[in-house]
């Protein structure tokens, strides 16, 4: 029997997506069943960050409409074995899906995989009362900004609001330099305010932009710090115990990690 | 709704008559006279092997349509049996829902060379769906997350980027032309193509031409070589 994980924030472009992608990858590396679910109709993104775009047939919505079989709309990945993709429809809305399908959906899909793992659209709306309806774990994503942390913390009332208790939080793009200046908050601000467990933290890396545009994972390049980090979180999702970077240590990992490729330290 | 109770449907093999179970022998013979009446020439002299559906019928009452149409309509009328074909059909798929997708049928569209024709002007975006019963032209762009479903030929006066499906009710004859074509994903008929994972960015114009053959997409440059 296994779980379901739902990836929200609320603010969009924090990186639910490539979170999403990423843990996914993660833990089908790390030998497990898995299968991805793109919730947010009408945008999806899943498909092309992951760069199964070209194999999509049938979605999500003709899962739940019953003009196909699941097994049928399941998109096998192109380099691990064990990990698939649920897409989501592009020329529909949030509206085409409603939360006991999803129930139902996860429920079937529970019995095969060892984790479900949705992505959840933007906003507060039907497409997020889709994603988390089925969800028994949630990680929220923010980034160091007011606003992503102010609407983490709307998400992770309406969380618990829908009995999601002990939702873990993931810190997405923080940029050391900025935050040594005093230009950014700090991973303790950020737990200050939510008060909910950290899971991990990423730093912000270009790499992401490159793997994003290729359709690979970041957690897959060994050279990417990012990954590393989504390395480190699929680790903690297994429940093993890895410790998270403490910032200056994580300066002195990234400086060593630069120096280790013959970057400029700056 | 006596115009119902009885309907004629060409098909390649020949013609099939679509009956309604709630009707007596006697009105039926009455329809197909008037219909094949009303048909006036038009069977005369054509070879027909002629399939019944929507209804039981027994030996004396099967040898009576056949010989009323042989007698009245002009036409050869090679046999006469209930079509079967589409009865098992019918079996078959209940227990599994039918793909919804790419739907067969006897009937799918036939104006290929000539026929009911939609033209769009403009962009077609990302999660924009242009469905027509017949051929289809874009003049503009149709970008990926786009999707194109047509059940004769799809033409684009741009790059054609997105999901494509010509001959989406089953025509194999159907084609799809691009300005550039590089679709995510080409459908004729019932084969499907993806795009290669490696992806080469082209942008000078190469006009092409999609067709299948069998089950293998061909794509050809369809201009000479300047």
């Amino acid at each position: 029997m296994g779980e379901v994980l739902v990836v929200t924030s609320g603010k969009g472009g924090v990186g639910k997506t490539t979170t999403t992608a990423n843990i996914g990858t993660g833990l089908a590396l790390a030998g497990k069943k898995v299968v991805l679910i793109d919730t947010d109709i009408g945008l999806r993104n899943l498909d092309v960050v992951m760069g199964l775009e070209n194999r999509i047939v049938y979605d999500l919505v003709d899962v739940v409409e019953g003009s196909c079989r699941v097994k049928q709309a399941l998109i096998k990945d192109k380099r691990y074995e064990g990990l698939f993709l649920l897409p989501a429809a592009q020329t529909r809305d949030k509206t085409a899906v409603k939360p006991e399908q999803m129930l139902k959906l996860c429920e079937e899909l529970k019995d095969e995989f060892d984790l479900v793992l949705i992505d959840c659209p933007a906003g507060i709306e039907q497409g997020f009362k889709n994603a988390i309806a089925g969800a028994n774990r949630a990680i929220v994503v923010t980034t160091p900004e007011v606003s992503a942390v102010r609407d983490a913390d709307r998400i992770i009332g309406l969380l618990e609001a829908n009995d999601l208790r002990n939702p873990k939080l993931l810190i997405n793009r923080v940029r050391v330099d900025m935050v040594k200046r005093g230009d950014m908050m700090t991973i303790d601000d950020i737990i200050d305010i939510l008060a909910i467990d950290l899971i991990g933290v990423v730093p912000d890396d270009e790499k992401i932009v490159v793997s994003t545009n290729k359709g690979e994972p970041a957690v897959t390049d060994s050279k990417s710090i990012a990954g590393q980090a989504y390395r480190n979180i699929t680790k903690r999702i297994l429940g093993e115990d890895v410790p998270i970077l403490d910032l200056e240590a994580d300066e002195g990992f990234l400086v060593k990690i630069k120096k280790m490729f013959g970057m400029k330290t700056t | 709704m006596e115009e119902s109770m009885v309907s004629f449907k060409g098909t390649v093999n020949g013609l099939t008559i679509i009956l309604r179970e709630q009707d007596n022998i006697d009105s039926i013979l009455e329809q197909i006279e008037k219909k094949v009446s009303s048909a006036g020439r038009f069977f005369k002299g054509v070879s027909l092997d002629v399939k019944y559906r929507g209804k039981k019928l027994s030996k004396e009452d099967e040898e009576k349509i056949f010989n009323l149409l042989s007698n009245k309509s002009g036409a050869v009328i090679k046999s006469l049996s209930e079509d079967t074909e589409a009865i098992a059909q019918a079996q078959d798929s209940a227990p599994t829902p039918a793909p919804s997708k790419i739907k067969m049928r006897n009937y799918f569209f036939k104006g290929i060379n000539e026929g009911l024709t939609k033209f769009y002007k403009g962009t077609v975006r990302s999660g924009q769906l242009i469905n027509f019963d017949g051929n289809l032209v874009v003049i503009g762009d149709v970008n990926p997350g786009a999707e194109l479903i047509a059940s004769g030929n799809v033409i684009v006066m741009g790059s054609l980027r997105g999901i494509v499906h010509a001959g989406a009710d089953g025509n194999t004859e159907a084609v799809v032309v691009a300005l550039n074509l590089q679709p995510t994903q080409l459908r004729i008929a019932n084969v499907i193509t993806r795009s290669p994972d490696e992806k080469e960015v082209r942008n000078n114009f190469i006009p092409e031409l999609a067709y299948i053959k069998g089950d293998t997409v061909y794509i050809d440059r369809y201009l000479p070589l300047r």
